[in-house]
């Protein structure tokens, strides 16, 4: 027994010391996701969602998207991407350490990934020691893109311009129906999540010259909003502002409902107010909620593209295409897009590509204006995130009016009398 | 023992070496998350293995020493060398004031409520808005320098420090098992009544063993902060390093120097490579593997796999 103890021992240190080379032929990119532990179906979406874009460049497709047309990059005598996928379990340290394997040993020319901000921060960190461009999808933490990097590229909008974009919808839509919406009550959870939209959306508001009537704060995973409710009541808004995950949006409704609130606008961040469970649990009364976005399914009524990609994610996955893996697949395609135009593999010509991105916004399954990058922080200028609102049971677009499917319902209706 | 402090020398030699021959980072990282385990799990070992008093708290002491570090650095640009003798005096206090009542607790109840210390330091600074809360706190890039404890082209000096560690700390626990305190130690888990009517205070061996546990494990979070270079609670102070290192010590062998050393290089190793050659297709088939392993080492070899090592050196 012992010997074949140690004999298994000694064969795993011998397996641990075993180093690995490929021959490069392709195109390799790593891609690095949360694809074990806790968050390991969000990271199998987002690998899909590079997986389609990769499919898409390396074949024949005829949607009006860079490189769909023909095969592989024709500027690199139609090279095909492989995608090098590398697992960072939500862990930081591993983040780092999976994005210095991949570029010393796999040899990849460029990394993307890695859904969490925290590992993002690591990870990027190793790429700009390498000097290895790194595109990230969908990390929203502004922090990022601040560090001044020169290897880091962001394609997602990130926190703060989201929050930003509430106000651009409430100045968009005073103009348009003219609404008085200029008194804002914040209610929000208190972790990071609550406490950050709440800074930024205090920063906006005063930019956008709205009228703060007060802010309310409750610990996550209360089970009782009353006297917060109550609270907010008191104060009369005109728009709530509010960021909850899925229980406390539920309980807030239910509150809403029995206190007999209701503001012109109920106006959510997203999370808790676009989680399957809260049409399914509250019915009828989820109506009349707007929420930001950062995709949905009924943009491809006005661009029929985002059907036929959404159509093919559906086909080989099951699952239907979201948010995420859309912006997934969006930072692979400008990533290709980029190392096409570079005409090489070497990481500099990429990253300068990199720099003179100009993407459409017909071009994208995204609702952005397009893609291109500030030349300082490297960060998406032209991402915007969308406007939902939930009419009949189902979320529809409602901003920006041009995306827009219907008509927004506006002020929320009174509770008696639905 | 002449022949094992052969081995022991071997040992070293082979870790010395280590970093000329494998030259690319991935294996280089690879052994200093090992020996950063193999010294926190020595820290575990110490109050755990020793003493044993089961602690699932101890990422609350990685994440004192790492957010000692990281604040003192980017808010006054105090030395991180003098960030880890700090981290150390706060874990050694986070000890006291933890382990004066919860000693009073037995045997289950002592480790539940480390489970409570752990989470609650956790909470403490997710909501803590000067220790930048939920974000963590990016550590200055300074000019690479050993006195600046960064370095950026190269992960050799960084290997070297884990080394130093690792030996000082297998030292600590060579001096406590050789020493008086190393015979309190194991009265105290063997029978504690029985260490009482002889004359021990209990109560402060129990400290004693926590505080030398915190510091090893302070001194592993400073490095680290200043390793990844950015911390933040949600990995700095998780429960799920708390118990990595008690299957650690547990693998290796409980209450033997070298046992927590050992678990260590079979620890992570196994964790990296089910990872690197199955995590990537996903579907947790590694974890499935990872798993079953730690299934039969606990079946087959409850006592650890420091006999198996070290049959004649003992």
């Amino acid at each position: 027994m012992k010997k074949i103890f140690r004999m298994f021992c000694l064969s795993l240190l011998v397996l641990s010391f075993a180093s690995f080379a490929y021959a490069q032929e392709e195109i390799k990119i790593g891609v690095i996701y949360p694809l074990t532990g806790p968050l390991a179906s969000t990271g199998q979406v987002l690998l899909e969602g590079v997986k389609l874009a990769a499919e898409i460049v390396n074949g024949n497709y005829n949607l009006n998207m860079p490189l769909a047309k023909g095969e592989g990059l024709p500027k690199l005598k139609g090279a095909k991407i492989k995608i090098i996928p590398g697992d960072h379990q939500g862990k930081p340290e591993v983040g780092m350490a999976e994005a210095e394997r991949l570029i010393t040993q796999e040899k990849v020319v460029a990394i993307l990934g890695c859904y969490n901000s925290s590992v993002t921060a690591t990870a990027s960190q190793a790429t700009e020691r390498y000097g290895i461009p790194f595109v990230n999808e969908s990390s929203t933490s502004p922090t990022l893109t601040d560090r001044g990097f020169k290897w880091f590229f962001r394609t997602t909008p990130h926190d703060g311009l989201f929050s930003e974009n509430f106000f651009m919808f409430l100045r968009d839509l005073s103009k348009k129906k003219k609404v008085g919406a200029n008194t804002i009550a914040l209610f929000a959870e208190n972790t990071l999540f609550g406490s950050d939209s709440v800074k930024y959306q205090t920063k906006y508001a005063e930019k956008y010259g709205f009228k703060l009537v007060g802010t309310v704060l409750y610990p996550a995973k209360s089970t009782q909003l009353t006297s917060e409710v109550q609270k907010l009541k008191g104060m009369n808004p005109k728009v709530v502002m509010q960021t909850a995950y899925i229980a406390d949006a539920i309980l807030s409704m239910k509150t809403y409902r029995e206190l007999n609130f209701a503001p012109e606008a109920i106006l959510a961040n997203d999370a808790g107010f676009i989680d399957p469970e809260f049409v399914k649990s509250l019915g009828k009364d989820a109506n009349y909620i707007l929420s930001r976005e950062v995709w949905a399914k009924d943009l491809a009524k006005k661009k029929p593209m985002i059907k036929i990609v959404a159509d093919m994610f559906e086909k080989r996955t099951g699952k239907h295409m979201d948010g995420t893996s859309s912006r997934a697949f969006t930072a692979m395609i400008v990533l290709a897009d980029a190392i096409n135009r570079a005409g090489s593999t070497e990481p500099a010509k990429i990253q300068e590509a990199l720099l003179k991105t100009n993407i459409k916004a017909d071009q994208l399954v995204m609702p952005w204006d397009g893609v291109k990058f500030d030349p300082k922080t490297h960060q998406n200028m032209l991402g915007k995130g969308i406007i939902v609102q939930v009419q009949n049971g189902e979320y529809v677009t409602v901003w920006p009016f041009n995306l827009a499917t219907k008509q927004i319902v506006w002020p929320f209706p009174k509770w008696e009398g639905r | 023992m002449k022949k094992g402090l052969v081995i022991l020398l071997v040992f070293f030699a082979a870790l010395v070496i280590y970093p000329f021959i494998f030259k690319n980072p991935f294996p280089r990282h690879l052994l200093i998350m090992i020996m950063l385990y193999g010294t926190m799990g020595i820290g575990w070992n110490i109050i755990g293995g020793y003493a044993g008093q089961v602690s699932f708290g101890n990422a609350a002491f990685f994440g004192v020493g790492a957010y000692t570090t990281a604040i003192l650095l980017s808010k006054y640009g105090i030395n991180p060398w003098i960030g880890m003798l700090l981290g150390c005096f706060f874990s050694s206090l986070v000890a006291v004031i933890v382990g004066y009542p919860c000693f009073r607790l037995r045997g289950h109840y002592f480790a539940i409520a480390t489970i409570a210390v752990g989470e609650i330091v956790q909470i403490l600074f997710t909501n803590w808005e000067y220790a930048g809360a939920a974000v963590g706190i990016y550590i200055p890039i300074l000019e690479e320098s050993f006195f600046n404890f960064q370095f950026h082209t190269t992960k050799l000096p960084y290997y070297y420090i884990v080394l130093a560690m690792l030996a000082f700390a297998l030292l600590v626990c060579y001096a406590v098992e050789k020493s008086r305190l190393g015979y309190y130690f194991r009265a105290i888990k063997d029978d504690p009544e029985g260490a009482r009517s002889l004359g021990i205070n209990i109560q402060n061996y129990k400290l004693v063993a926590f505080i030398l546990s915190a510091i090893l494990t302070s001194v592993c979070g400073t490095f680290y902060a200043m390793y990844v270079l950015y911390i933040h609670p949600a990995n700095t102070i998780d429960l799920w390093l708390s118990i990595h290192l008690c299957i650690i010590a547990l693998i290796g062998g409980l209450g033997k120097i070298f046992g927590p050393v050992i678990g260590a290089f079979i620890f992570i190793p196994l964790t990296e490579f089910t990872r690197v050659y199955l995590g990537s297709e996903g579907q947790g088939i590694d974890l499935i593997i990872y798993a079953l392993i730690i299934i039969l080492l606990a079946t087959l070899r409850p006592q650890g796999l420091w006999g198996i090592f070290a049959k004649s050196s003992s």
